[in-house]
């Protein structure tokens, strides 16, 4: 479970990457687009198991035995080199178990500031008190460059950075201190609604289009929403999602829009430019 | 910026170059005084920005590689690259000049006929040093991506240039033809898996070269068992540490670089966290492995969101295969002796070169510093980045590019000898603005 919310993140900071690709001087680099469609896989693998493992109930008592396996499996793939992530997650442990069907509402809920805002309560003190959250300073901010300097600031300010850079994913988990989150929510809150960074859009987008998914809804119009973003490239991609056989077999293919992410295919759009 | 994007030493070791790349194209030319220092021996531009117009796409003018011609000319030869265009440039000398024509002046000019009253012999006669560089090849139109090495053959005829997905065979005086020798092009763009991201010939054998992928693999191939060498001969891999797996797995284990060692026997290969020494021989691991920055397998994922995990180091033999060099962050680079085990980071930045200067060593920690001049993982710059480095083939000099500036480093205690423990001590340093003092070449 905790996974996923990293595996979620990964993904949208890759989605990112590779739209940010074609916009780069001298064109697409190919190597560079293949290992973030790899990471984009891994990612995707991992969230989908996990959101499997999650929300299948004992009715499909086989099959979920095989994606505890793999969630298992995947845990054991990832438990040293995700520390930093893990300890974020370990902190929220208490949390998300308690409220999933808050999450829900809240994911769906596009605006991050309330979404945070009711979120903040009692585990604001256990944030705090993290004092392992070092590590987290290195997880990201909004402006990656400078991020991997920050690591100056102190345990509290990095868990801002941390937070305000997957507000919408992580809404429910993540309570940074009260009068800071104001002011970095509503940047963040500002930027997504402005749209002026393709990332943020991106993020917006993508956590759209999980959310249709936990809330087991087919609806194709974010998905939609996901094609306009990212421009004509994707257009190709609606047409192959009856085409393309998809050999994952533990994605047994439950949810539509779940096979619209598995066809969500980033190679597509990279090499539709060669 | 004028980022330095490659250091090469020639084969002699009297000329060290470097080229620079975004929005440079340039490549600056260092030549060796008796006195042991280098200094600006030519600067000249290389590759200019060109547009593909069918597919609407900017070739950018960085000099992705350049390549000394171990010829025996008076004159020196280069093979420089950009991502699309292969040049071969000629570096020569000019110190006379022929003066004394009848029909020009001194500026040129065309004299006027009615002021020739005698015929004279036009002589030479000694001038300033002219450095010229004139382009003498262009290969063209070869590669459908972008290229990331050249290598010359050991036969001094051939070379190779290879880009993501083929390796392409060339003889120097032919433009307009190259034999495809690797081709990893899918029948379905979609089933691409891997790309090649290095290739080398082999320094002794015309017939070998290794080429090296973002899987992690580097391939030994013969070009003597068939015309296409999608066959590997041999396939240098190590299984993949399972406890080690995550997210970034494959980003860490691509290739960046690989070098022949000067005898021959060894591969040396460079992925982001480590450097692997191979023999030939032995292709399901390799002899030696050194950990370069191990400190950073924990920052994987920021590092992967500021797109550092993505940085191409390369990697460097000395002359004798005893020590081994890659770059690392925070302008540090590293070297591994070999025999001893022993390793050592040395920093390469303005605060701490100073002419003469003794490089200290420095250590960095994870956690608690242990001692004063101890850094923190944590207070690394990530910008600050050495990607290319270069061993001179005989002596104990090293060339380390830092964005743009060079550094230039020497052994202190045996400047012409094998030195058991590199100790790198007295500096000079150089700033690539030169722009403003060479344009006229």
């Amino acid at each position: 479970m905790e996974y996923k919310v990293e595996a979620h993140r990964i993904m949208s900071i890759s989605l990112g990457k590779i739209y940010n690709s074609r916009v780069q001087r001298g064109g697409i680099k190919l190597h560079k687009n293949l290992l973030v469609s790899l990471v984009l896989r891994s990612a995707r693998q991992v969230y989908l198991s996990d959101y499997y493992s999650g929300a299948c109930l004992n009715a499909q008592s086989e099959r979920e035995g095989n994606e505890w396996d793999i969630t298992d499996s995947e845990r054991e793939k990832f438990p040293p080199s995700a520390t930093e992530c893990d300890r974020v997650e370990s902190t929220e442990e208490p949390q998300p178990n308690e409220q999933p069907e808050k999450e829900r509402e809240y994911r769906e809920n596009d605006d991050e500031v309330k979404s945070d805002q009711v979120d903040c309560t009692s585990t604001l003190q256990e944030q705090n008190q993290n004092s392992s959250l070092d590590s987290v300073a290195k997880v990201s901010s909004e402006t990656p460059p400078e991020s991997i300097t920050e690591p100056k600031e102190s345990p509290s300010d990095s868990a801002v950075a941390e937070r305000d850079s997957t507000p919408e994913a992580n809404g429910e988990s993540h309570q940074p201190p009260k009068p800071y989150v104001c002011s970095n929510r509503k940047r963040s809150a500002e930027e997504s609604e402005s749209g002026d960074s393709p990332q943020k859009r991106t993020k917006v987008a993508s956590s759209n289009a999980k959310e249709d998914e936990e809330a087991e809804e087919m609806d194709t119009s974010n998905v939609s929403n996901l094609i306009t973003i990212f421009g004509s490239s994707f257009s190709g991609l609606l047409s192959k999602e009856s085409a393309k056989p998809e050999a994952e077999a533990e994605d047994s293919g439950q949810i539509c829009c779940d096979q619209m992410l598995k066809n969500l295919n980033p190679w597509s759009t990279a090499i539709v430019a060669f | 910026a004028d980022v330095i994007s490659t250091v090469e030493f020639n084969q002699t070791g009297e000329f060290l170059f470097l080229a620079t790349g975004d929005k440079g194209g340039r490549v600056v030319i260092f030549q060796r005084e008796p006195q042991g220092e280098y200094n600006v021996y030519s600067t000249f531009q290389s590759h200019e920005p060109e547009f593909d117009y069918l597919k609407s796409l900017e070739i950018e003018e960085r000099i992705n590689k350049i390549r000394w011609l171990p010829l025996h000319n008076p004159a020196h030869f280069l093979l420089a690259t950009n991502d699309k265009t292969i040049k071969l440039w000629k570096v020569s000398e000019r110190d006379k000049r022929a003066e004394g024509y009848n029909l020009r002046d001194e500026e040129g000019r065309l004299k006027d006929l009615s002021t020739v009253t005698t015929l004279q012999v036009p002589v030479l006669r000694p001038m300033d040093l002219l450095v010229e560089a004139s382009p003498r090849r262009v290969f063209a139109n070869a590669h459908a991506y972008h290229i990331n090495s050249i290598s010359v053959n050991s036969d001094c005829e051939t070379y190779l240039s290879a880009d993501d997905l083929r390796i392409n065979l060339w003889n120097l005086n032919i433009t307009d033809r190259s034999f495809n020798i690797v081709d990893l092009k899918p029948e379905n763009m979609e089933d691409l898996s891997e790309v090649i991201t290095v290739a080398e010939f082999h320094p002794h054998h015309c017939h070998l070269l290794a080429f090296s992928s973002s899987t992690g693999t580097t391939r030994l191939c013969d070009m003597r068992a068939s015309a296409l060498c999608d066959q590997h001969a041999k396939l240098f891999e190590e299984a993949a540490d399972p406890s080690h797996r995550s997210f970034f797995s494959e980003i860490v284990s691509s290739v960046s670089d690989v070098k022949f060692s000067h005898s021959g026997r060894y591969l040396l290969t460079r992925d982001y966290l480590t450097v692997k020494v191979w023999d030939l021989n032995m292709e399901n691991k390799p002899v030696e492995t050194y950990q370069v920055h191990d400190y950073l397998r924990t920052k994987l994922c920021s590092l992967y969101e500021s797109d550092c995990i993505f940085d191409k180091f390369e990697c460097a033999w000395n002359g004798t295969d005893s020590v081994i060099m890659t770059g690392a962050y925070n302008n540090y680079f590293r070297m591994f002796d070999r025999a001893s085990l022993r390793d050592v980071t040395l920093e390469a930045s303005r605060e701490v070169c100073k002419r003469r200067a003794v490089l200290q060593p420095r250590r960095v920690c994870v956690g608690k510093k242990q001692k004063e001049t101890d850094v923190s993982v944590d207070s690394l710059d990530f910008r600050k980045k050495i990607l290319h480095t270069a061993w001179h083939p005989k002596e104990n000099i090293i060339a380390i590019a830092a964005s743009n500036n060079l550094y230039i480093f020497q052994d202190r205690l045996t400047p012409n000898g094998h030195h058991n423990t590199p100790e790198i001590q007295s500096c000079r340093q150089h700033h690539n603005n030169l722009m403003n003092c060479y344009e006229h070449i």
